[in-house]
């Protein structure tokens, strides 16, 4: 009779979740952005994303047999950087590219470490990364989402100026140079919410990115700290840029709303694995992301920064969180 | 009329199921005492007990069987009428195993001890008790505390000039799921409590007063401040709602909440001017000062989703866990742990024959099903590193940084990460979707520096 019962250290009862379902989580935080990229982008979102998704996990299952640890796949993990990696990638990129980044973003940004939870770099960020510095040309071609059809008239008058090809960043960046006039950026906004600007194939959309990402926080899968940390932080570097020149930036809100601010906000900075563990240190790193972001938009050379923000903060993750050492309550800071 | 609603808390914490609906409407039972019971020596914090009877020699309730030989200690009382079979080593749900008096009950004699709440009403008055022959009757009656650590109430209760008592705070939250044996002894046993709680501020010299209930038990929050309204003698006992959340019954937790004051890391209570007691401890004061009873039953909660009875039953100290399981329907096929104490923090044990101690209030049986929600079949997972236990943790320390030092041997890096201010409430391990049994591997890492340090030459 006693052989079932089992001895174990308290607690004897836990919640009900784990890994794969906050995973998961974020997986059906991103479908608004992924239901607006099939509508804009059409067939080449599928494909993009399913090339990456597809990627990421054959890799994960590929370097677990190599490594001859058990599969690991069922946590999800690979699948989530397989979207966010699709979701930060041009549109117009071919399929084998979208693959190649899903691959390196696996094999080198997480499996070489040691597998999920031993990485220091976001592996999505680092498979962009990677195709970045290989494929410039195809890693900086905006097509425009497939319901603005220049043949057609203006969808809303915010698209007479007609921006075909540029993304508002890009003609942030023209604005900064003095080649253009920021003001026709800012008239982007209700085109940037809904998504009608060029710009990455799942981050187009402010208002969908918003709508997953008040899921996340709702369903606590993540903590508030890191977005309202990047998304305070990147308004106030982008406000001062205003307030004193409006002349050549665009407005804050502008700023959040477009490129990839709200997806990295939300979805990149919020990677668990790659962002400080206490709750001070999240305020550091999400400010940190925001000021990076902006800087890199505002003074650099790139339109757009998130990429090199976030994986900048990974590097310093491991310096935050020996900086923000915890205090136990009642008790004294180790010297 | 009071307000139910609690609004003082500490930060961290967690909200596991209640499940308290099994037996909070369950009157506290008389249970029949079976064949033998087993009273172990060391059933408090501090010296373990002498036994001063010898084997085959007749013992009767309520008997000296173990003498307290430190100031940190209490003496332990045989529960029944019988004859002394042996002293031996017992399995001991905390310690492992450690010495008992094995005593076989005698058929004969009547072993039905019945509590006295009825000799307690709102016309009690302490002042008719002198506070040195308060803590003699207390340290006599083997008194410790009942809420789980077991320290000695005497002790806590001794005055100090160094460190004077500011207040001394009730602790009725019994923050365990399942768990409703203090809930019951509230509010069936509410004037004894009372009388209890005006004792041990007599004793003390400390005439401030708080009875922390959890906003859950509001049937305990109202009569307990009927109670005190109607007793004379109660002007500076306050009942204070708290809320609901897990462990707000912890010590520290509590003085939080209550008092707003930190306990330092590694000290006590007093050191800010602070006693807790718990309600049963309060219940057994009262019994040991005005009927000059030891401490031998105690009331506790046999909970479970797969008992066909369960319940809150007056148990005798050393009581094998097996007789009262079998009391209350016997072990379910579905059953897959048998817990002495609570789901979060209670002893997990294979070998039934463990006795009930003054300080475990409950068996908590769990299904399969119960506890494969995470900890049963289901693999650890590397640590993502989510942060989750950070933010529950009520000490304010970081498990997964400490488990995983402990993990790897790296004791050293557990200690600079305070792993000494873990408090051992099994929240973080709750909380990990990783299914990491971060409090266990901390709970070892202690042990493995306590070990070390015994080690060291002096």
């Amino acid at each position: 009779m006693l052989d079932r019962i089992t001895v174990s250290p308290a607690p004897h009862i836990s919640k009900a979740h784990s890994t794969r379902s906050i995973m998961l989580d974020v997986i059906i935080a991103l479908v608004p952005a992924m239901v607006m990229a099939v509508v804009y982008f059409r067939m080449q979102a599928v494909m993009i994303t399913a090339a990456c998704v597809i990627a990421c996990v054959a890799t994960e299952w590929v370097c677990n047999v190599i490594r001859r640890k058990g599969q690991s796949i069922d946590d999800l993990s690979a699948v989530v950087t397989g979207v966010i990696l699709a979701f930060s990638l041009p549109p117009a990129v071919p399929v084998w590219l979208a693959a190649l980044g899903g691959v390196f973003a696996i094999a080198i940004g997480k499996m070489v470490f040691g597998g999920l939870g031993s990485n220091t770099f976001n592996p999505a960020m680092v498979g962009r990364a990677f195709l970045t510095a290989s494929f410039g040309m195809l890693m900086t071609t905006w097509t425009v989402p497939a319901t603005i059809d220049p043949a057609m008239p203006a969808i809303s008058p915010a698209n007479t100026e007609a921006i075909t090809q540029a993304t508002p960043l890009g003609w942030s960046k023209d604005a900064i140079k003095g080649k253009a006039d920021p003001q026709i950026a800012n008239r982007q906004l209700s085109a940037a919410a809904t998504g009608q600007v060029g710009g990455c194939l799942g981050e187009t959309s402010a208002l969908a990115l918003i709508v997953g990402g008040v899921y996340l926080l709702v369903k606590r899968t993540i903590s508030f700290h890191i977005p309202a940390a990047v998304l305070i932080s990147a308004a106030v570097f982008a406000g001062l840029g205003f307030m004193f020149k409006p002349e050549a930036y665009m407005s804050p809100v502008m700023h959040l709303a477009s490129g990839s601010l709200l997806f990295c906000a939300f979805f990149i900075a919020t990677d668990p694995v790659t962002a400080p563990l206490p709750a001070k240190g999240m305020w550091l790193f999400g400010a940190g992301v925001g000021a990076l972001v902006m800087l890199i938009r505002m003074v650099g050379e790139y339109p757009e920064g998130v990429m090199f923000a976030i994986l900048l903060m990974n590097a310093a993750t491991p310096l935050i969180d020996r900086f923000c050492k915890l205090v136990p309550i009642g008790g004294k800071a180790n010297a | 009329m009071i307000e139910i609603k609690g609004t003082m808390s500490f930060a961290g914490g967690v909200h596991p199921q209640e499940n308290k609906r099994f037996t909070e409407q369950r009157p506290i039972e008389l249970f029949t005492v079976g064949k033998q019971v087993a009273i172990l020596l060391g059933q408090h914090i501090g010296a373990i007990c002498k036994p001063v009877v010898a084997k085959k020699e007749a013992v009767t309730a309520g008997q000296v069987i173990g003498r307290a030989e430190a100031f940190v200690s209490a003496p332990v009382h045989s529960s029944v009428n019988g004859v002394v079979k042996d002293i031996t080593l017992q399995s001991h749900p905390v310690l492992g195993r450690a010495m008992a008096v094995i005593i076989e009950t005698d058929a004969a004699a009547d072993n039905v001890k019945r509590p006295c709440p009825q000799r307690f009403g709102a016309d009690f008055d302490a002042s008719a008790w002198d506070p040195v022959r308060i803590r003699e009757a207390i340290q006599e009656a083997g008194v410790v505390g009942m809420g789980g650590a077991g320290f000695p109430t005497r002790v806590k209760l001794e005055p100090n000039p160094q460190m004077p008592k500011d207040v001394i705070i009730i602790n009725g939250c019994e923050c365990e799921p399942f768990i409703t044996c203090d809930y019951r002894v509230m509010t069936e046993w509410t004037h004894q409590v009372l009388a209890g709680v005006q004792l041990a501020a007599r004793a003390a010299e400390c005439s401030n007063v708080k009875i922390a209930i959890e906003d859950n038990k509001p049937e305990a929050i109202k009569i307990m401040h009927k109670a005190v309204r109607e007793c004379r003698e109660a002007k500076n006992i306050e009942v204070v709602p708290v809320r609901t959340k897990y462990p707000q019954g912890g010590e520290r937790q509590l003085i939080k909440a209550v008092w707003k004051k930190d306990v330092p890391v590694g000290g006590i209570p007093p050191m800010i001017g602070v006693v807790v007691l718990n309600v049963a401890t309060c219940a057994a004061i009262a019994e040991a000062v005005v009927c000059g009873n030891p401490l031998t039953h105690r009331v506790a909660t046999v909970s479970g989703s797969s008992i066909a009875r369960p319940g809150n039953y007056y148990v005798p100290i050393g009581t094998p866990v097996a007789d009262l399981i079998d009391y209350c329907g016997g072990l379910d096929e579905k059953i897959a742990k048998v817990i002495l104490g609570g789901p979060m923090m209670g002893f997990a044990i294979a070998d039934l024959s463990t006795p009930i101690t003054k300080t475990g209030g409950a068996v908590t049986l769990l299904t399969k099903e119960e506890i494969t929600r995470a900890k049963y079949d289901r693999r650890e997972t590397p640590c993502i590193r989510c942060g989750r236990c950070l933010q529950v943790c009520p000490a304010g320390i970081n498990p997964t940084r400490i488990a995983h030092a402990v993990k790897h041997g790296m004791l050293d890096v557990a200690d600079q990460y305070h792993m000494n201010a873990c408090i051992e409430c099994g929240c973080c391990s709750y909380i990990c979707p990783a299914n990491i049994e971060l409090t266990g591997y901390i709970k070892t890492g202690k042990i493995l520096v306590a070990r070390a340090k015994k080690r060291m030459p002096q």
